[in-house]
C-alpha cells in the first residue's frame, strides 16, 4: 500500500502542503476559500532547530489512535489502509484519547469543533493533496519499499513506535 | 476447527473477537456476556446521563459487526470456568465448550463498606443499565451525592449537574482526581467545578447512610441523606457511588487460575492455566513505568490487551507492549488535561520539573529518572501528548529535549531530525 513518504533533506518549509491540505478539506476546494473558511490543515511543518520538518499521519499498520478510540469512530479501513475518524457509523466525540495515544503527534484537536483532526489520506484523489502540491518532492506517495534508502524515515519511525 | 470462547463483550472481548476473525477465517468464535446490548462504550455513559447520547449512540461497532465477522453471541451470565472439562457454566444451567478461552469480564463498581449504602436510590455507574436507572431516578430527585472524586465520579457529577440537579461530591482524599493528578492540576480543575456551581467536599468519608427515619432521629428533620465521618450531614435523594472498581474474577475461583486483585497474566495474556487467557480491566499486567504488576483499568489498555490475547490465541505468539497508566480528564469544562505514569515526585531518585501558569489553567509537569521521563501531567494544552507517551514507553533519554518538552515546544519532528542527523 502506498503511503506518504517524507524526504527531510528536500523540505524547505514552504508550507505549500499545509495550504493544499486545507484547500482539499474546505468546502470551496480552493486555498483562498480555505483561508476564508478557516479550514485547518492536517499536515504540519514543525521548526526543529532552524530546520523544517513535515509531520503527518502514517496510517499505521496497527494505529494506536484507533486502539485508544472509545467510540469506534477512529478506524483503519481494511481496503484502503487509511485511518480516519470521519465517515463511519460511529462518531467522534472529541475525547482526545487519540491525541494521548498517537506517538507521532499527528492527531490534533480541531481549533473550533469538538472533534479530533487528522490526515484522512484524501480518499478519492489519485494522491494526497499535500503530495501533489509539494514543489520540492519532499513529500511523495510511494510504496515504502521503493522509497530511497538512507532517507531515515523508517529508522525514525520504528524508534518512535509506541509498541 | 478451533473454538474460541470469549467471556465479555466490551473493549477487550470485542477487539479480541475481531482480530481472531482477521487471523483465522475458519475458527469458531463465540462471545458470551451478561449484558444484552451490542458492545457499547462505558466511557460514553456520562454523555448518556447528560442526555447528549442515546443508548444506540454508544455502540462501538457497526450494526452488522457480529454477522459480518461470523461471531456467535450468547447472552448469559457465566458462573464458573471449568478448565479441566474446557467448559464454562452459565447461570441458566447451560454450558459452553471451548478450546481456547478469553476472560474479559472487566470490573464492576466497588462499594465501600458503609452502613446503609444500598437500596433503590444508591447505585454505581458502570453499565448502561446503571445509567438508565440514574436517568429514571433523576426525574424525581433534587440532590445528588457522588461518592468519590475520581474520574468517573467527576464525569457523573458534571453530567447530572448539566441535567439541572444539585450535585455534591464527597472525596476521602484531600484533592479531587487523587489517582494520577497532583494537587496543582487538581486545583485547576476543581476551581472550574466550583465556578460551575458544584459542591466538593474533600477529606471526608461517608460514615453512614441515613434513611428518612434515621435522619429524623438524628437531626429532627425528615429527609434522607448521609452522615460524614467529620460529623456533618448532607441531604441526598440519589447517591452515585464512584469509589473505584473491583475486577470480576469470581468465575475463576478455585479453578487453579491465579489471581491477585485481578487475574494474573504474562505478557502473552496467558493465565496460569493453559488455554485460558485474560485481558482488560479484569487482568493484572506489568506497568511499563513502575514494572509493578497491577490493574490498569482504562479503555486503550483493554483494547491493546484484547489484541495481544487474540494473536496468541490464534497461535501467533506476540508479547504485549506493556500497560501505561493514563488518565484523560477532558469533560471538565474546557480545560483538557492528561496524566500518565508516575506523577508524584517524592522518591529521591526522581526529578520533577514544572512550567505554566496554574492561575490561567495552564500547567505542565514532567517526572524523570536519570533523564528518562516516567510520568507527566499536561493541563490546558495537551497537543502532542502521545509523543511524550511514546518517550515514556521507550524509556528514551531526553536530556537534550527536556526543556523543549516542558515548554510544550517538542514534537515528533525533533525525533525525525535526530534520526536524520544520526543516519
Ligand atoms: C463511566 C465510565 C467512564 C469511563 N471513562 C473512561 C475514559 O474516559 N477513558 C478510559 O480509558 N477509560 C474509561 N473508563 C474505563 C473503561 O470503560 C474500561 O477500562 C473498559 O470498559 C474495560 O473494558 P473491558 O473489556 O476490560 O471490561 P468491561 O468494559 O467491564 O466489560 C466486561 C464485559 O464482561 C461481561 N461480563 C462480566 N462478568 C460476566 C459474567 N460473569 N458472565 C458473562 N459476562 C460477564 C460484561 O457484560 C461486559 O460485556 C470508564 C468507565 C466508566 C464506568
Amino acid at each position: 500500500m502506498k503511503s506518504i513518504m517524507i524526504d527531510l533533506d528536500a523540505c524547505n518549509g514552504c508550507l505549500t502542503c499545509t495550504l493544499a491540505c486545507a484547500a482539499a478539506h474546505s468546502r470551496s476546494g480552493s486555498i483562498v476559500g480555505a483561508m476564508q473558511e478557516k479550514t485547518p490543515a492536517r499536515i504540519f511543518i514543525e521548526a526543529v532547530n532552524g530546520r523544517a520538518v513535515p509531520v503527518t499521519c502514517r496510517h499505521c499498520e496497527e494505529p494506536a489512535c484507533a486502539e485508544a478510540c472509545m467510540t469506534g469512530a477512529m478506524r483503519k479501513d481494511s481496503l484502503t489502509g487509511l485511518v480516519s475518524n470521519e465517515g463511519h457509523e460511529q462518531k467522534c466525540v472529541g475525547c482526545w484519547m487519540c491525541i494521548m495515544a498517537c506517538p507521532y503527534g499527528a492527531v490534533t484537536a480541531h481549533p473550533r469543533e469538538r472533534v479530533a483532526l487528522k490526515c484522512d489520506g484524501c480518499p478519492g484523489l489519485p494522491q494526497p493533496a499535500c503530495v501533489a502540491a509539494c514543489p520540492n518532492r519532499a513529500l511523495r506517495y510511494e510504496e515504502p519499499a521503493f522509497f530511497a534508502a538512507g532517507r531515515s524515515r523508517d529508522a525514525a519511525c520504528s524508534a518512535a513506535q509506541a509498541s | 476447527m478451533v473454538r474460541h470462547l470469549i467471556i465479555g463483550n466490551s473493549a477487550a472481548g470485542i477487539t479480541a473477537a475481531e482480530i481472531l476473525r482477521r487471523l483465522d477465517g475458519r475458527a469458531g468464535i463465540t462471545v458470551v456476556s451478561d449484558e444484552a446490548e451490542p458492545a457499547y462504550s462505558r466511557c460514553l455513559l456520562p454523555d448518556f446521563l447528560a442526555g447528549r447520547k442515546t443508548g444506540a449512540d454508544l455502540r462501538i461497532r457497526p450494526a452488522d459487526f457480529y454477522a459480518g465477522n461470523r461471531i456467535d453471541r450468547v447472552s448469559g451470565r457465566v458462573l464458573r470456568v471449568d478448565p479441566r472439562s474446557r467448559q464454562v457454566l452459565l447461570e441458566n444451567g447451560g454450558c459452553l465448550d471451548y478450546d481456547r478461552l478469553l476472560i474479559a469480564t472487566g470490573a464492576r463498581s466497588a462499594f465501600p463498606p458503609v452502613p446503609g449504602l444500598s437500596g433503590p436510590n444508591v447505585t454505581g455507574l458502570r453499565t448502561l443499565a446503571d445509567a438508565r436507572k440514574i436517568v429514571q431516578l433523576a426525574g424525581n430527585v433534587r440532590r445528588v451525592l457522588v461518592v468519590g472524586a475520581g474520574f468517573v465520579g467527576l464525569e457523573t457529577a458534571y453530567a447530572l449537574y448539566n441535567r439541572g440537579l444539585e450535585v455534591t461530591v464527597v472525596e476521602k482524599m484531600p484533592q479531587i482526581l487523587p489517582g494520577q493528578f497532583d494537587a496543582t492540576a487538581a486545583g485547576i480543575l476543581q476551581r472550574d467545578m466550583h465556578a460551575e456551581g458544584m459542591r466538593i467536599i474533600l477529606g471526608a468519608g461517608i460514615k453512614e447512610v441515613l434513611t428518612p427515619s434515621g435522619f429524623l432521629n438524628f437531626f429532627n428533620k425528615s429527609a434522607q441523606g448521609v452522615l460524614l465521618d467529620n460529623g456533618d450531614r448532607l441531604k441526598a435523594d440519589l447517591i452515585v457511588v464512584a469509589a473505584g472498581i473491583r475486577p470480576n474474577v469470581e468465575l475463576v475461583q478455585d479453578t487453579g487460575i491465579s489471581t491477585g486483585r485481578g487475574i494474573t497474566v504474562d505478557q502473552f495474556m496467558r493465565t496460569s492455566v493453559p488455554g485460558v487467557y485474560a485481558a482488560g480491566d479484569v487482568a493484572e499486567t506489568e506497568d511499563v513505568v513502575t514494572g509493578r504488576v497491577g490493574l490498569t483499568p482504562i479503555w486503550p489498555n483493554a483494547v491493546s490487551q484484547g489484541k495481544t490475547a487474540a494473536w496468541n490465541m490464534a497461535g501467533q505468539p506476540r508479547p504485549c507492549s506493556g500497560s501505561l497508566g493514563m488518565q484523560n480528564a477532558v469533560e471538565f469544562r474546557e480545560i483538557p488535561s492528561i496524566a500518565m505514569g508516575i506523577t508524584q515526585g517524592g522518591d529521591p531518585g526522581l526529578e520533577v520539573v514544572t512550567a505554566g501558569q496554574p492561575g490561567q489553567n495552564v500547567y505542565r509537569k514532567l517526572v524523570l529518572r536519570d533523564n528518562v521521563i516516567v510520568g507527566m501531567i499536561l493541563v490546558g494544552d495537551i497537543s502532542g501528548a502521545g509523543v511524550i507517551g511514546a518517550l515514556i514507553r521507550k524509556h528514551a533519554d531526553v536530556r537534550k529535549f527536556k526543556d523543549d518538552i516542558l515548554r510544550g515546544r517538542f514534537n515528533y519532528g525533533y525525533m525525525l531530525a535526530e534520526m536524520r542527523n544520526a543516519g
